[in-house]
């Protein structure tokens, strides 16, 4: 029997993977860079929304902005130094994901060395750390305030793209980088903005639901492969594709194991295979969508 | 005329190994380590062999990216297809041998047996996954050997057949060969380092005529540039689904060594990560090179084990490789073994190269031989100097 509980839970689940494949779609759509570590900055974004709370103030949404903007950060100098010099590679591509792959390892390694390989938990913030009973179920309110904030993001993010003037310099880069360049967009600053926004937004995910679950080195390997299974569902550069294959993946997983006992887990990916197979730009097209 | 030919070849092999630092001497050397490691300490021994199954892991798994340019990250799904296949194996079947040729050698054939079990198992496997994945390019073939692999660590944990074990994986018990008096165990450190060495020598033998064919020949056209390779007549998607095949079986192969040296057929080789370790050692050694990945999986197995004599660096050894992966790519794409050959072209100069039997050729002679896509422009392909692979042609 599906409860509202369920529902909520699948909602909030797709709300975190919203923030982190949309992050990790954006910069495929502009860059065409499959950032391996998004996952890496996720979990970045966690724990250092964690490491502010308990050493510098005692405040959620601080910590939260804090969290983000220092991924951003990270993610900006990973580009500015590292990826930023594969672009004009005749097969950039998958040096582009091998490099991103090295920092996948350096990031979970050096979170576990300032960190330790133990889970770390909080608890919402006050105002919204108390339970909510519908319809014979019950769960966190925080849960709401998680989904709420990712159609937020989604929303402002959308007239960011579609209304703004720095929005259209990235969707014109996106479509033609060469003509953008002639036209005066200055391509490789463009580019660390983009890759410092994904970041930041992946950054906020880890940091908005670092109440939600149990903060591990683990985190970034387990949610960057459903992260991508998000982003090939959606189509690689959509907004709005992103919400909704996030929103997908997280349902399933939640109301999953209630219908099939047992495979439940290889349903995603078979998703991913078969979306790849018949339609590789996603079930959503590009980017503004 | 067989005797007198024989005799020819050994002469032929000894003035070649006299001559200089050419392949045939490499090969003696290589020969008589492989022997004199069997009489190192045990522990040394297993490292070895363990090294000389990541070593065909990642040679199986640069079949396919060194050669057709085709980046799996799922390549750990045919590592756990033969590992499981002769897990399974020797787990339910074993008995029934045992009634069919006797208990005393039936570790052995049911060793055996288990291993082409594996074989096929992975190759029926990597039929219809190679068929289509070799749809997909690039990333889009990078993410769809990812999602195949997870797909398959999925099924293997939550094993809805009943016949993985789900996460605990399948216990290898290799068993004992009773020969009237005599018993030998399969599993020991010795015997199996010779068994591994002997097929790990075996299969990179088999590769490399594979890729010295003409078929390894129309490989490297269709890695150089896969339009040019269409349009002289070559089915590019046919060549790489066969490469895929090829590739995947090898992979099986080191998967069948895996399960007998970790004792369990774990479901974690199906994982990405245990893909990504082919990646690894494939990058660091060389990915253009036909000994890169051999050479990167050497790197790879001892600076580890060199990491752990140091207690406080032995959980962070993830993070040296990180490093030393991206520095590979950025700065000096050649690896290990592009590094080798530079320091050789250093230390003797550069008239040695292409010398007698063409050992090894030049690291940048070849850069001549850079080929440009039609529809690429002529980018300054920074660091990224396609190289020969000392083919012997």
């Amino acid at each position: 029997m599906i409860g509202i509980a369920d529902v909520v839970i699948g909602l909030s689940l797709g709300s975190r993977l919203f923030l982190i494949a949309v992050g990790l779609s954006l910069i495929f759509g502009v860059l065409g860079v499959l950032n391996f570590a998004h996952g890496g900055f996720y979990m970045l974004g966690a724990y250092v929304t964690l490491a502010v709370i308990s050493n510098v103030i005692d405040n959620f949404w601080i910590a939260a902005v804090v969290g983000a903007l220092a991924v951003g950060v990270v993610g900006a100098a990973i580009e500015f130094s590292a990826i930023r010099r594969l672009y004009d590679r005749v097969d950039s591509d998958l040096d582009q994901l091998i490099v991103t792959f090295g920092f996948v390892l350096v990031i979970h390694e050096t979170v576990r060395f300032i960190w330790g390989s133990g889970s770390y938990s909080i608890d919402p913030p006050d105002v919204f750390n108390f339970s909510v009973s519908l319809g014979g179920s019950t769960f966190n309110a925080y849960r709401l305030v998680a989904i709420g904030l990712a159609v937020a993001v989604l929303v402002g993010l959308w007239l960011f793209i579609t209304r703004t003037y720095f929005g259209s310099l990235v969707r014109g880069t996106s479509s033609d980088r060469e003509m953008a360049a002639m036209l005066g967009v200055d391509v490789p600053r463009l580019y660390t903005g983009v890759f410092f926004l994904g970041s930041v937004l992946a950054g906020l995910g880890g940091a908005l639901s670092a109440p939600l679950q149990a903060t591990s080195p683990a985190l970034g390997d387990q949610v960057i492969i459903t992260a991508f299974i998000v982003v090939v569902i959606g189509g690689f550069g959509s907004i709005s594709g992103a919400f909704v294959g996030a929103m997908l993946i997280g349902m399933m997983q939640s109301l999953g194991p209630q219908f099939i006992s047992s495979g439940s887990i290889a349903i995603p990916f078979l998703a991913m295979v078969i979306v790849l197979l018949l339609r590789p730009e996603g079930l959503f097209g590009g980017i503004g969508e | 005329m067989s005797a007198t030919g024989i005799g020819g070849r050994v002469s032929q092999f000894g003035s070649a190994v006299a001559e200089g630092w050419t392949r045939e001497r490499f090969g003696l050397i290589g020969a008589v380590a492989l022997v004199l490691i069997t009489f190192g300490p045990p522990f040394q021994v297993y490292l070895f062999t363990d090294f000389l199954v990541v070593a065909l892991f990642a040679l199986g798994f640069n079949l396919l990216y060194g050669y057709t340019g085709l980046l799996s990250f799922g390549h750990g799904l045919f590592y756990a297809g033969g590992a499981y296949g002769i897990a399974i194996v020797l787990r339910d079947l074993g008995p029934i041998i045992a009634d069919i040729v006797g208990a005393g050698i039936s570790p052995l054939v049911t060793f055996v047996v288990g291993g082409v079990v594996g074989l096929v198992l992975v190759v029926v496997v990597a039929v219809p996954v190679g068929w289509l994945s070799v749809r997909l390019e690039e990333i889009y073939f990078a993410l769809i050997t990812l999602a195949f692999g997870m797909l398959g660590y999925s099924l293997i944990i939550q094993d809805p057949a009943g016949l993985t074990n789900g996460t605990d994986g399948v216990i290898v018990l290799l068993g004992t060969v009773d020969l009237g008096g005599t018993s030998i165990r399969i599993g020991g450190r010795r015997l199996y380092y010779v068994i591994s060495a002997v097929t790990v020598v075996a299969a990179t033998y088999g590769v490399w005529r594979v890729v010295n064919s003409p078929f390894g020949t129309v490989c490297k056209a269709i890695r150089e540039s896969p339009d040019r390779a269409g349009a002289l007549g070559i089915n590019v998607r046919h060549h790489r689904w066969m490469t895929f095949i090829i590739s995947a079986a090898i992979v099986g192969i080191a998967g069948v060594l895996r399960a007998g040296l970790a004792s369990v057929a774990s479901p974690g080789l199906t994982h990405w990560s245990t893909s990504a370790i082919a990646v690894i050692a494939t990058v660091i050694g060389g990915a253009t090179y036909f000994y890169g990945p051999i050479v990167g999986a050497f790197i790879f197995l001892y600076i580890r084990w060199a990491i752990s004599r140091f207690p406080t660096l032995e959980a962070y050894w993830e993070l040296f490789f990180g490093v030393l992966l991206i520095a590979v790519v950025l700065f000096f794409k050649q690896g290990a073994v592009g590094g080798l050959y530079l320091l050789r072209d250093r230390l003797f100069g550069e008239g040695d190269i292409g010398g007698a039997n063409g050992g090894g050729g030049g690291a940048f002679d070849a850069g001549s031989q850079v080929t440009t896509p039609p529809d690429e422009e002529a980018k300054s392909s920074n660091g990224d100097v396609r190289t020969d692979r000392g083919d012997n042609s």
